[in-house]
């Protein structure tokens, strides 16, 4: 199977709402800081209205997903537009394995959200390595 | 199955089980004959949010009524939640520690707390709510809650 050029990663658009401040840092965190070449940030808000260019992104792009709570919105939204999603991640279930790290805050997450969506941050960052079959240790050799 | 209560609020259905009576505050209290089974009713799970870590007070502890019984840290708050019955925690809920999302999807069945040898269940039932009363307070608060919001 060949790798996929870049995976979409799709967060969580819960404003006001720290779980979904949460989502949103660790895909920021993805797309600008880790895993820059090989992620494409979408923003829900943008699939919902139907906006062309993020329909295509998803048509073109598998996605990650980060839900900010069991409605899972970014999950579904994904789905309904037809696109494929890699892995969904909860981030109540990422917090569940990171209890250290308690997240609070909305327009500002605390060093405990920071650090939370960091964690989460590196979880998407395997599951990206994972789909595109990069060998990150032996191209750092 | 217990049979239930319900209704709708908002876009929120709520169910209050009939088969067993409430604390004022949505803690359910279970006679099961040897032990009083003690848990969240739907309203207030559902009003305190997705459930990430329980603490129930340890097997052997005693308590009189109000006494501190669990803790519960959910994606919006943490509630300290006040035992219904007096007695001895004969067995707390394994779940609880692994998966505490039963309280949220089951919080009449599989999602209780603990179990209580009651000291003197009779007399702590009197001060409990039966299920038609708490149902007609539960509906009134959640009525409040969506006009609010």
């Amino acid at each position: 199977m060949r790798a996929p050029k870049q995976i979409a990663i799709v967060p969580c658009s819960g404003i006001g709402k720290t779980y979904g401040s949460v989502s949103r840092e660790a895909a920021y965190i993805t797309t600008d800081e880790i895993r820059p070449g090989d992620t494409r940030l979408v923003a829900l808000s943008r699939l919902v209205l139907g906006d062309e260019d993020a329909r295509g992104v998803i048509a073109d792009c598998p996605a990650v997903t980060i839900d900010g709570c069991k409605l899972a919105c970014a999950t579904k939204m994904v789905q309904e537009s037809g696109g494929t999603v890699l892995q969904d991640f909860a981030v109540l279930d990422v917090y569940r394995r990171y209890r250290q790290f308690k997240p609070q805050g909305i327009a500002e997450l605390n060093e405990g959200g920071q650090q939370l969506a960091r964690a989460l941050a590196e979880e998407i960052a395997q599951a990206v390595d994972q789909a595109m079959q990069v060998d990150r240790e032996g191209q750092n050799g | 199955m217990p049979e239930y209560l319900e209704t709708t609020v908002d876009k929120f259905l709520f169910k209050v089980a009939k088969d067993r009576c409430y604390s004022s505050a949505g803690v359910w209290a279970l006679d099961l004959g040897n032990v009083v089974r003690v848990g969240l009713s739907d309203f207030l799970q559902q009003r305190s949010g997705d459930v990430a870590f329980v603490e129930v007070k340890p097997v052997g502890t005693l308590l009189a009524v109000e006494d501190w019984v669990a803790t519960i840290e959910t994606i919006k708050v943490n509630i300290e939640l006040l035992s219904p019955v007096a007695g001895k925690i004969a067995r707390v809920n394994p779940l609880m520690e692994t998966t505490p999302e039963q309280i949220n999807l089951d919080p009449y069945g599989e999602g209780w707390l603990c179990e209580i040898e009651a000291s003197d269940w009779e007399a702590d039932r009197v001060d409990l709510l039966d299920a038609p009363t708490y149902f007609t307070r539960m509906k009134s608060e959640a009525e409040e809650e969506a006009k609010k919001s």
